[in-house]
């Protein structure tokens, strides 16, 4: 076990996060512009970061190709599409109108449809939900999301008083017991956040590899 | 120089009482309750592993950078212990993010997993990997690696949008184990709806203490505890002296 490698690892990792923690607790400039500094250097990472991610999206989806694993026409569409886009980019410059257009009509496009396919997804995942977990939360989150829905939509029949009746009662489930309830979920969120960061930066948690 | 003591005590409080529960929990292990998204999840990976089917864990679309790292954060400890189950079967685990520096911490933690078994030579660096750059693009290559990796037990355990809840319906309509948690509370609101084995709120940050990832998470449940406790003393406290009319 390389026992000096994941010690320097750790060490770099906490000597980093307590500066940049003590960056929020402490007001003094010098820590201030280390902490700025830090943050600058992250982004920096992380920038190259996504370029390695790209490169072993390539690598996967080029693996895939050359075994013909199932699927493997899409991987090879993905491919020629990657380069295509990248060698348009490097070529044509990122404002230029074809590369836009690559962004403009195919990839909105697509995360639009993949937007609108959530409602319908979970339209099904409604009535999946009633029929597999019959329980009382259940009950609530359905009978919740009902009342919320006519409170929303507008009625053809019934008249105003039967609009204001559901509109008032929606704003009452919505801004009293859902708003409540997120602010508990948020606490217990944010605590879980905490102690997270803080395995991290004692070295207890180490995804950085051992 | 000035000081944030409040802030300054209640982070020290943290750190005590991570650090005090590490060391008494060595000799008295905590007792969780039960959470059945966990519980189904031990035999759900065993069953994998029999049928020569494979365990994938996405660790969502937030990026290293942020307050949304931290539950891929807890999702990367969940990883290393589903790796570790999986590394001996025909189809070890796999996992997936949509950030670029988070696919290289999936990778390192894979690595580190499978050297922990003895089988570093059955590490693939292909099995950490990013699938998109953004979170819909994300999602849309969800279902080929679901499909095309004969995957049966999905894990959610990171950062999720909207998008979170087409990602786990994908794996629900392919029949497989869907254990899905995000850190944002509309993501959770859709992913309750969506996968048969959702986590609520801190649910999404208990994965590694369930999973006996180490002192230090079980350490991490009761130190929330105490802390929570107390923050709910402060409201009730903050309530009744405003109701008093009495000014903080």
């Amino acid at each position: 076990m390389k026992i000096g490698a994941w010690i320097l690892w750790t060490a770099v990792a906490m000597a980093f996060g307590v500066v940049v923690l003590a960056g929020y607790f402490v007001e003094w400039q010098t820590l201030l512009e280390l902490r700025l500094l830090f943050m600058r250097w992250a982004i920096l990472l992380s920038a190259t970061a996504l370029l390695l991610g790209i490169l072993n999206l390539l690598a996967a989806h080029l693996h895939k190709v050359n075994l013909q694993e199932s699927g493997w026409p899409y991987s090879a569409l993905l491919i020629v599409i990657l380069l295509g886009t990248l060698v348009l980019g490097l070529v044509f410059g990122p404002d230029n109108r074809v590369v836009l257009s690559l962004f403009e009509y195919i990839q909105l496009p697509v995360e639009a449809t993949l937007m609108a396919l959530l409602a319908v997804s979970l339209a099904a995942a409604g009535v999946r939900m009633v029929m597999r977990r019959r329980d009382g939360y259940s009950l609530i989150f359905i009978s919740t999301a009902l009342l919320v829905l006519l409170g929303t939509a507008p009625w053809p029949f019934g008249g105003a008083g039967l609009s204001t009746t559901f509109g008032w009662l929606r704003n009452w489930l919505a801004q009293v017991w859902a708003a409540g309830a997120a602010r508990g979920i948020v606490l217990g969120v944010a605590l879980g956040a905490v102690t997270t960061g803080l395995r991290v930066l004692l070295g207890a948690d180490r995804p950085y590899g051992d | 120089m000035t000081f944030d003591w409040v802030g300054l005590a209640i982070l020290l409080a943290f750190v005590l009482l991570l650090l005090l529960f590490a060391v008494l929990g060595r000799r008295w292990p905590a007792a969780f309750r039960r959470l059945p998204a966990y519980e189904g999840l031990s035999a759900a990976i065993e069953r994998a592993v029999e049928a020569g089917e494979r365990v994938h864990v996405s660790l969502g679309t937030g990026s290293v950078i942020g307050p949304e790292s931290a539950p891929a954060m807890a999702g990367l400890a969940v990883l290393s212990k589903v790796a570790a189950a999986t590394v001996m079967s025909d189809r070890p685990a796999v996992a997936t993010t949509a950030d670029g520096a988070m696919a290289i911490l999936a990778q390192d933690t894979l690595r580190s997993a499978h050297a922990r078994v003895g089988a570093a030579d059955r590490y693939q660096p292909t099995a950490g990997r990013m699938l998109g750059a953004t979170p819909y693009s994300y999602a849309a290559g969800i279902p080929v690696v679901l499909a095309t990796e004969g995957v049966s037990v999905h894990i959610l355990n990171g950062s999720f949008g909207a998008e979170g809840a087409l990602a786990a319906d994908f794996g629900e309509r392919r029949h497989a184990f869907v254990i899905a948690g995000s850190d944002d509370v509309h993501a959770q609101a859709l992913l309750h709806a969506t996968a048969d084995n959702p986590l609520i709120g801190e649910e999404v940050f208990a994965g590694g203490a369930y999973l006996n990832a180490g002192v230090f998470h079980g350490a991490s449940l009761r130190a929330q505890d105490v802390i929570r406790v107390l923050v709910i003393l402060a409201i009730l406290a903050g309530t009744l002296l405003r109701t008093l009319g009495i000014g903080l």
